[in-house]
């Protein structure tokens, strides 16, 4: 199954310097957008420790206290949502990672379909600002396990 | 030449309007993620009213962003006119920061909840973006 993701990854790191350096997603001088201390991303689902049969599923992205809004819109207290699949956290004061461990919601999305293959899986949400960067204090929500099979 | 007239006043009136509406994508789905159709809720206990959206994403008021729109909770009321600003008020709630959920606090009764997706100008999409109409009783 891991030489499935080989490719793909490699395709991700072909893509990304060009995206990049296309756009400087955090040109010198433009800090992270703030972000309300109230403000809370979680799953409405799944559940942690959800056991999903067959693969494909539904993830649905919750925020509290703040609202949604496209990749490069610049309105106060809002995100979009990025899905962290079995990664940890990347850096906080740079654009977050763009491949299939880090999926974006640019368009505003608040629901994805997932497909991963079995076996447990962490599942990670983080909220990013117009330019894809984590606010100040970085909006991300407890990581849950799955179970697919 | 005056009933042609009158139909090609009547083809720019419908073209004018259709204008002034933005396009959603047909398999578009907008639900109330919570709470379910015929929920009873505690009185006096604010609940929570999940946004759920397919298919198209959400984007404060006054961002045009291809397929999107922000939700709007139509609490008691039926749909208001297709191709015109939804109302604002008790029965009409914008959420135009781009909101995908609310706390709502209802006096004891049966009441109904519908979410429609509003434009950037909080004008209802073309087909419109609209969930089913549900009852809830708070006792």
């Amino acid at each position: 199954m891991r030489h499935l993701f080989v490719p793909v990854l490699l395709l991700a790191a072909f893509l990304h310097p060009g995206t990049a350096s296309a756009q400087p997603a955090n040109p010198p001088g433009s800090a992270p957008a703030a972000a309300p201390a109230n403000a809370q991303v979680y799953f409405i689902w799944p559940h942690d420790g959800s056991v999903i049969e067959g693969g494909k599923f539904w993830v649905r992205m919750g925020l509290r206290n703040m609202g949604i809004a496209p990749k490069g819109t610049a309105v106060p207290n809002t995100g979009h949502h990025h899905l962290l699949i079995d990664t940890g956290l990347p850096p906080m004061s740079e654009p977050i990672p763009n491949d299939r461990n880090h999926l974006h919601f640019g368009a505003g999305e608040t629901e994805a379909r997932v497909e991963l293959p079995p076996g447990t899986h962490t599942l990670q949400l983080l909220l990013g600002d117009k330019d894809h960067v984590p606010h100040r204090p970085p909006v991300v929500s407890k990581p849950i396990t799955i179970t697919v099979r | 030449m005056r009933p042609l007239f009158a139909a090609l006043v009547m083809t720019a009136l419908l073209t004018g309007a259709a204008a002034s509406a933005t396009d959603a994508p047909a398999n578009a789905y907008c639900y109330i993620g919570w709470p379910a159709d015929g929920a009873v809720l505690p009185a006096g206990k604010p609940f929570r009213v999940w946004f759920g959206l397919r298919n198209m994403g959400v984007a404060p008021k006054g961002v045009a962003f291809e397929n999107t729109g922000h939700h709007h909770l139509l609490i008691d009321t039926g749909l208001p006119p297709a191709g015109q600003v939804i109302p604002s008020d008790r029965n009409h709630l914008h959420f135009g920061a781009g909101e995908t959920e609310t706390m709502l606090d209802l006096r004891p009764g049966t009441h109904t909840l519908q979410l429609l997706l509003g434009d950037d100008k909080h004008i209802p999409h073309t087909p419109p973006v609209v969930s089913k109409r549900i009852t809830i009783t708070v006792r």
